[in-house]
């Protein structure tokens, strides 16, 4: 595995999901946020990544519809 | 039956109504999950009535404070699986050498106009293009993907909810992410 001062693009994209996804200790997040910094390539993946997340999230949203919500509220136990 | 007995009907009677209230108001969030876990509206619906079914049932081995929406959807995926989803197809075994590059490599090569705004380059895709490729997941990859990138549930959560692994599930959803990358990619023109 290689790591920020081997070749920091590679390093970057490895840990871009889990930049993400916040679960990056201290010492790797602040190496990834320096390099997104000084890299306009890195920066753009992660722009697009990030952007690409928000997207998915909401084309994948579609309402309940209300008909289904008093369905459930009729299948509570009556009092 | 005891003096106190109709003081423990009553307080019973009362956790039961709450418990039933807040796993209604849950209801929008839970079928924003079961919708996409399934493939059509009305098998989310179909899924949602049986899962609330159960659960109002079985509301006893519920434990208060803990995570009811987890708790929900744990009910709900179980009963996904139990019907018969295990007829699948095998596992989604090809080769994903591309990486994350490929999709954004293909949506920037078909943005002619070179602003480098990402932003610009994503909507390329239209929403039909992202339920069609989430629905091209495969079951087992589009569970923990569904849980955690549309559900934002912990990968903690995810793996008590399917009963998986930890591990399991961070190599699930990085697999998942990439199948569904290339599903995307291939509705991409050029």
């Amino acid at each position: 595995m290689v790591g920020f001062e081997l070749d920091p693009c590679a390093k970057c994209e490895e840990v871009m999901q889990p930049f993400l996804d916040r679960i990056l200790d201290d010492t790797e997040r602040a190496e990834a946020e320096r390099h997104l910094q000084q890299c306009g390539y890195c920066a753009r993946r992660y722009r697009f990544e990030e952007s690409l997340r928000r997207f998915v999230r909401q084309a994948a949203l579609e309402p309940m519809p209300p008909e289904l919500k008093q369905k459930l509220a009729a299948l509570r136990t009556p009092l | 039956m005891s003096e106190t007995e109709p003081r423990r009907l009553a307080v019973e009677a009362r956790n039961r109504v709450r418990f039933e209230e807040e796993a209604l108001d849950l209801s929008d969030q839970v079928y924003r999950v079961a919708r996409r876990l399934v493939s059509s509206r009305e098998e989310a619906e179909d899924l949602m009535q049986e899962t609330y079914a159960r659960a109002f049932r079985s509301w006893r081995s519920y434990t208060p404070g803990t995570n009811l929406r987890a708790w929900l959807l744990r009910i709900l995926t179980n009963l996904n699986i139990d019907r018969g989803r295990r007829r699948q197809r095998a596992p989604d075994e090809q080769p994903l050498e591309e990486g994350d590059y490929f999709l954004y490599n293909k949506l920037e090569r078909s943005v002619s106009d070179g602003t480098g705004d990402e932003a610009r380059v994503v909507e390329r895709l239209s929403q039909d293009d992202v339920v069609n490729a989430l629905s091209a997941v495969p079951h087992d990859f589009r569970d923990v993907l569904v849980l955690v990138d549309l559900g934002d549930f912990t990968y903690q959560d995810a793996a008590q909810i399917l009963d998986i692994p930890i591990g399991t599930v961070m190599s699930r959803l990085h697999r998942g992410r990439r199948i569904l990358k290339r599903e995307l990619a291939d509705k991409v023109e050029g």
